[in-house]
């Protein structure tokens, strides 16, 4: 098989796997309404603050989703032993990583375009066509947190106190990513058609390559034994 | 006898560097006394950089080699820079008091500097918590890689969020012949106390690793 058609093939059982069960989807959706209406009783929150800290209230609780969607991913292949088996399949290992994170891509993708209409609805945000950039934002970060998350998962998942350690690691990591997320997103939300928006996209984008390179070539050491 | 003289060579060198700053370079006229932190600060923010470095190229020649030295150097130099970035971090915010009215600001620099900071803290925390298993240099050595990657789009990030932010001068300001000295003596004593501090961290890693070893086959003996 080519390393593409390894890739594909872990991406495919992956999504397989969770449209058979939806045990990270449903709760970590109902996560991120939860992480919502937390914030909303810490801040007392109406639509004045939506462009103040709502762009922050939404990527805190796609992090903290995706911490737990993360910790999940390299945990089903451990209870059976199955990442044995993975690692024992010829060929390039990158492919395991590159199917994992494009895996956890689609499942954060999934997650913030299911909760951004609770989003909206609780800050008063009325939708409309000025909000297509924010796919942009959406893709690129969330490309930002797969990128070093299965990175990360993969390392913490060998670890005891592995609920601990990843967001330990994952959350320093992401910090210039989650700025640039979270700016572009207050961009887009204030429907200001200016240039602003470029340069954070740019920021992520590069975040994204730079991380995916990297940890393409790391996954090897990440998983040896 | 080799690291004896080398000591000397240090404390020598502190001892001129604290000569310069606290007896003969001149106050500054519009900050006044506690400029002087400068000459702590800078070199301190300085040598931090070069210690994340060196993190950077144990980790690659450790995957690379496989060679225990090299994992020392990386360890050794991440606790380093930590420390060097503490040093920063507390030196900042006592000069800024008197000169920006506040201890902190959400000032692109500064905020660089605090998350550099946390991500070889947690780098230091993993080395800690997988002390005792054979996995934690190489853990290390990814971790130690992908931190390095990631200081300059830190600084970059940061930079595009707080640009009307930034209250740290330009990095070429021109400072009196006596200052300059002083500032090169203050370079030349936190480098040669890194490194000095680095090689003694780096024999007493070699040392734990090879009393580990001895006791494994201690144990296997038995």
């Amino acid at each position: 098989m080519s390393f593409f058609g390894r890739t594909w093939a872990i991406l495919r059982k992956d999504l397989q796997a969770e449209w058979r069960t939806k045990q990270r989807l449903s709760p970590m959706i109902f996560f991120v309404l939860l992480v919502l209406l937390v914030f909303n009783f810490s801040f007392e929150l109406g639509g004045a603050a939506l462009r103040e800290i709502g762009p922050g209230v939404l990527w805190s609780s796609y992090v903290f989703a995706s911490l737990l969607s993360l910790g999940r991913s390299f945990a089903d292949e451990r209870e059976n032993n199955a990442i044995d088996a993975l690692t024992m399949a010829p060929g390039d290992r990158g492919a395991i990583y590159l199917g994992k994170m494009l895996g956890n891509l689609v499942f954060l993708l999934a997650i913030e375009m299911m909760s951004l209409p609770f989003f909206a609805l609780f800050f008063n945000l009325s939708p409309g066509f000025f909000l297509l950039p924010l796919l942009a934002v959406f893709l690129l970060g969330s490309a930002c947190l797969a990128s070093v998350g299965t990175l990360f998962a993969a390392i913490s998942n060998n670890m005891r106190l592995r609920e601990l350690l990843l967001p330990l690691l994952l959350l320093p990591m992401v910090l210039p990513a989650l700025i640039s997320c979270v700016e572009a997103t207050g961009l887009v939300l204030a429907d200001s058609r200016s240039d602003a928006l470029y340069p954070h996209l740019q920021m992520l984008g590069v975040y994204a390559v730079v991380f995916t390179v990297l940890s393409l070539m790391l996954f090897e050491y990440a998983i040896e034994e | 006898m080799r690291s004896t003289l080398f000591s000397s060579l240090v404390l020598t060198t502190m001892l001129i560097a604290l000569g310069a700053i606290f007896l003969w370079v001149p106050t500054e006229q519009e900050m006044g006394i506690v400029q002087r932190i400068f000459y702590f600060h800078v070199p301190a923010a300085i040598s931090s950089f070069i210690a994340f470095f060196l993190v950077f190229v144990g980790s690659v020649q450790y995957l690379r080699t496989r060679i225990d030295k090299w994992d020392h150097l990386a360890q050794g130099a991440a606790e380093m820079g930590v420390i060097l970035a503490l040093i920063v971090l507390i030196t900042g915010p006592l000069w800024a008091k008197p000169i920006w009215g506040v201890y902190w600001r959400w000032e692109p620099r500064l905020t660089s500097m605090l998350i550099t900071f946390t991500i070889y803290a947690a780098y230091l925390m993993v080395r800690d918590y997988e002390a005792h298993s054979s996995r934690g240099p190489r853990l290390g050595a990814i971790l130690g890689i992908l931190a390095f990657a990631n200081v300059p789009l830190v600084y970059y990030a940061v930079d595009l969020w707080a640009a009307d932010q930034q209250l740290h001068p330009p990095r070429n300001v021109e400072l009196a012949p006596e200052m300059q000295y002083t500032k090169w003596i203050c370079y030349g004593a936190f480098f040669l106390l890194l490194f000095r501090l680095l090689a003694q961290r780096m024999e007493l890693a070699r040392l734990e690793t090879t009393v580990a070893r001895l006791r494994l086959k201690l144990s296997d003996d038995a």
